[in-house]
């Protein structure tokens, strides 16, 4: 069960998917951006915070923060004391934790929120979270944890794990201590990464802490720019779109053959995978904003990536979800059972990939769409609108692109 | 005491996980030859050297129709272990002597085909 492997753990990947779904994606993205740009609403709709159903929920924080520090506990038992064949840590910390986090997030969501076991140190901050902070160290992590994920040299190894942990653990601990919960909310990677998704959920959580059943669209209206947001956005989509790229001949051929070895190659990709990312957006941006006649617009659509980037990472985890979460419980439990390995087939992986990239791309290009008309003088909203849509295009005909031929 | 009970339920929780073991043993049957076995007609195939940590011809993919069957001819100058992922079919690679590992393609999906000592990818078992 060692070895180089795609996504810390599994021990297979997608195919490719057929031509005519990539083509029938592709145009489904265009049509809608088309359709987007001369039929949708004049006038701001989504009205972020301030929409949705209060509903009268209380849950149970802390014993659920107990649990999850239990749960966390087992894992670093496994970690500690368990096999080096056959160990569940990775499975729990890649699957049933890194990706699971996307289908709780989307269906209740910022659940990490709600299970952080750091939120049961007291909230007592020293001083206030500075401003220009934001995002920043939620960005570092995630950028840290995807590294470790899919350029270290052992990912699964126990070695590797306990070290993220211990990092991980000291940074959150450090935060909480100098500025109360507030680090949490933007410095803990996991929460911001839960929290974001969540913003999809029909369960949203208002700034108040109030629940409230609210629509998707005004739960991503509600993301709050912050600096570091893009960072964060771009983060997620670069990693994503490293990971299709990775296990391309081409990549695979250079990484073990290359001067700069198997990590180091590696690490210039997954930062070049990111830096191209958010170079598009920079440039895309910085052009809507030429049209549009605004400034700083940058931060403002950053949550118009979200669901773009859920996309990307539905298509890039599903199959790993389905296959290595059932490796997961087997492992973690110790039963005696063996993975389903058809438990679902290409033709069904290929479909929930191409939908819910097309899918990311439309809800995108509604967001986008919407807070345009909002912040650009009604005469240019529509022009303004150009640079933002192919932007949108190219992320989501590159995701395509990386589902047909890597 | 409640201190003490949390304290209790965690070192129980951590210490009864790796006590648990699974046994994997997947029902794929296969076949390894270390003579000069040549392919039978109709099988995927491909012959992989590894001279001094390079992987010749460069990793690729070898496409295989579900059902169909593969043989991996290798030649490693070192010995090593070959390493089939998601079958799960491991042989023995003895320095400088050609194996061929036999199995029939029953999963789909893209699997790696890699040496565990040296960790390099020879290619990629495409299943449709």
């Amino acid at each position: 069960m060692s070895g180089v492997l795609a996504h810390g753990v599994g021990s297979r990947s997608d195919l490719p998917i057929p031509l005519f779904y990539a083509y029938a994606g592709a145009f489904a993205a265009l049509v809608v951006s088309f359709l987007a740009l001369g039929l949708l609403w004049a006038d701001s709709r989504f009205r972020g915070d301030r929409a949705g159903r209060v509903l009268a929920l209380r849950l149970p924080a802390r014993p659920l923060r107990v649990l999850t520090l239990v749960a966390a506990v087992y894992t670093l038992g496994w970690l500690v004391a368990g096999p080096e064949e056959g160990n569940a840590a990775p499975y729990l910390v890649y699957v049933l934790f890194w990706v699971g986090l996307v289908p709780a997030s989307l269906l209740f969501g910022p659940v990490w929120r709600l299970l952080n076991p750091f939120r049961l140190l007291p909230d007592r901050p020293r001083r206030p979270l500075p401003r220009r902070l934001g995002y920043w160290p939620a960005a570092a992590g995630l950028l840290a944890f995807t590294w470790m994920e899919l350029v270290a040299p052992e990912p699964a190894a126990t070695g590797t794990l306990m070290a993220f942990a211990a990092l991980y653990a000291a940074a959150q601990v450090t935060g909480t201590l100098r500025y109360g919960h507030a680090w949490l909310e933007r410095g803990d990677p996991f929460e911001v990464y839960s929290t974001l998704v969540g913003h999809l959920s029909p369960l949203g959580r208002r700034a108040d802490g109030r629940i409230v059943l609210r629509s998707p669209f005004d739960g991503l209206d509600a993301v709050q720019p912050a600096p570091g947001l893009v960072a964060t956005v771009c983060v997620l989509l670069g990693s994503t779109g490293y990971d299709g790229f990775s296990s391309a001949p081409i990549w695979v051929d250079a990484l073990q053959s290359g001067p700069l070895g198997h990590t180091g190659l590696g690490t210039l990709g997954l930062l070049a995978a990111v830096a191209a990312v958010a170079a598009l957006y920079g440039a895309c941006l910085w052009l809507a904003g030429l049209i549009g006649g605004a400034r700083g617009l940058a931060p403002r659509f950053a949550h118009s990536l979200v669901p773009i980037a859920i996309g990307y990472l539905i298509a890039h985890y599903f199959s790993l979800l389905v296959f290595e979460g059932q490796r997961a419980v087997i492992l973690s439990f110790g039963l005696d059972a063996e993975v389903n390995q058809d438990a679902v087939g290409p033709a069904t992986i290929a479909t929930v990939q191409v939908v819910a990239i097309v899918a990311g791309h439309v809800v995108g290009v509604v967001a986008a769409h919407d807070r345009s008309v909002r912040l650009l003088p009604p005469a240019r909203a529509v022009a303004g609108q150009i640079p933002l849509f192919v932007l949108m295009v190219c992320y989501t005909l590159g995701g395509l692109t990386l589902l047909f031929a890597a | 005491m409640r201190r003490a009970g949390w304290l209790l339920a965690c070192v129980l929780a951590a210490g009864c996980g790796p006590l648990s073991q699974t046994h994997h043993n997947p029902g794929n049957s296969h076949e390894v030859a270390t003579a000069g076995a040549s392919p039978a007609p109709g099988e995927a195939h491909t012959d992989i050297a590894v001279v001094a940590g390079r992987v010749s011809p460069p990793s690729g993919w070898l496409e295989a129709a579900k059902g169909q069957q593969v043989s991996i001819t290798v030649t490693s100058d070192v010995p090593d272990e070959l390493h089939v992922h998601g079958y799960d079919l491991e042989a023995e690679l003895p320095a400088g002597r050609s194996v061929t590992i036999r199995f029939k393609a029953g999963l789909s999906g893209v699997f790696e085909v890699e040496t565990h000592k040296s960790k390099l990818v020879l290619t990629q078992l495409a299943v449709r």
